[in-house]
């Protein structure tokens, strides 16, 4: 329905164009044949003028329309664009986790050679990762 | 020994197709991003009365000012159709980088994270192994996850994309009718009112008057092949946008790649066209 209305707003504002071009014409073979006088042909032009402004109006109309109609073509890209960066967003956490499974290994080898340093080490660098990995969810 | 091979030939194998080969896609939409971006006309249409504001007088000034007030209302909104668009073909870039699913970073942090307790009892030679077995196994699958991603995006994108591009089609018709109206009014006061003013009384207004009369007509000239260089642009995204909708389960192949390619070209060059305009 929107486009129709458009259509029809654009061909109106072609007509007058065309109006005020033919007008324009008719000013110009009146000037050059001497027939009219200057305040004439000045209040003329202020007619096509006038008709210009008519026809640019609506095409302000017709663009409003336009951008009325694509209300929900851009929710619908504004969608697409949310769900992409969702995929971003999961590679990104996937890539957290294997900073977690690094940290992981690291703990796993240092508690099975029993020393405490290595231990407490590999346990703050864990806590970090899951922090991290956690922070990407909020 | 035979073993070993086999493993390599699987590897290769992995990372050959572990490879996304977007490149194309990425190209595509980055130069659609920066074309749709390009906001020059939207901004002539809304500084319409500015330019005309000289030439006119009575009734028709003051309709030019409600046309003013209302082109300046609409200009956000006709803005965020641009960048709505731009927004779109950027994330699609993004999604189809080179960089955006690339984990052997991390991979390497995993190998160099172990390596870094050779008191733990930990065998470099194995953990390079591991870490290169986990690399090529990851590209693999993240190459797929890539390629599924941008699929959904470029489906779930086009029909919304399409009729977005066909509004902006309108829109710079309009902006250049518009433009057309505006021109004729300005070229026009001087066509009415220079022949009055001939005569040697008023020689130095009249040579003023067709001083000013030039570099209107050519700013007018110049700005004119921008209106069908902007229809012709937006149409080449539509086309490319389809023609990857088209071969979705099909945009590594060469044909495709190429053609891809071919669009992103294209608008690249219609982008510097303008652009030269311009300047």
């Amino acid at each position: 329905m929107a486009l129709a209305n458009e259509m029809e707003v654009e061909a109106f504002a072609q007509c007058l164009t065309e109006c005020a071009d033919a007008i324009h014409e008719r000013i110009k073979a009146a000037i050059k044949n001497r027939e009219i006088e200057r305040d004439q042909a000045q209040s003329m032009f202020q007619e096509e003028s006038l008709l210009r402004q008519r026809a640019n109006g609506l095409y302000i109309d017709a663009a409003n329309s336009v951008v009325a109609g694509l209300t929900e073509p851009q929710d619908a890209l504004l969608a697409a664009i949310d769900n992409a960066n969702d995929r971003i967003q999961q590679i990104k956490e996937i890539a957290g986790f294997i900073d977690l499974v690094t940290d992981l290994a690291v703990l796993a080898a240092a508690v099975s050679a029993a020393k405490p340093a290595p231990i407490l080490a590999a346990l703050k660098e864990v806590k970090e990762d899951v922090d991290a990995v956690n922070s990407q969810h909020s | 020994m035979h073993a070993k091979l086999g493993v390599w030939a699987l590897l290769l194998t992995l990372t050959l197709t572990g490879c996304a080969n977007l490149k194309e896609v990425r190209e595509y939409a980055g130069e659609s991003a920066k074309f749709s971006a390009y906001t020059e006309l939207t901004e002539r249409f809304r500084d319409t009365y500015y330019r005309e504001q000289p030439y006119l007088t009575g009734e028709a000034e003051r309709l030019a000012q409600v046309n003013d007030i209302k082109r300046k209302a609409a200009y956000d909104d006709l803005l965020t159709i641009h960048q709505r668009v731009a927004l779109y073909m950027q994330t699609l870039a993004r999604l189809s980088g080179e960089d955006t699913f690339d984990l052997s970073g991390n991979l390497d942090s995993l190998a160099g994270g172990i390596k870094e307790h050779p008191d733990l009892g930990i065998d470099k030679q194995q953990v390079d192994a591991i870490a290169d077995l986990a690399n090529v196994v990851t590209r693999w699958a993240t190459a797929s996850q890539q390629q599924r991603a941008v699929r959904e995006m470029i489906k779930a994108g086009d029909a919304p994309l399409q009729t977005t591009l066909q509004g902006m089609k309108r829109l710079v018709r309009y902006y250049r009718a518009s433009h057309e109206n505006e021109k004729r009014t300005v070229l026009g006061f001087f066509e009415v009112e220079l022949p009055y003013v001939e005569d040697p009384e008023h020689r130095l207004l009249a040579t003023l008057a067709r001083a000013h009369l030039q570099a209107k007509e050519a700013e007018y000239q110049a700005v004119q092949p921008q209106y069908e260089a902007a229809a012709q642009g937006i149409e080449r995204i539509a086309e490319g946008h389809r023609k990857l909708l088209e071969n979705i389960d099909d945009l590594t192949s060469q044909a495709v790649r190429d053609s891809i390619k071919r669009f992103a070209k294209d608008i690249k060059a219609i982008r510097k066209d303008i652009q030269s305009i311009e300047g």
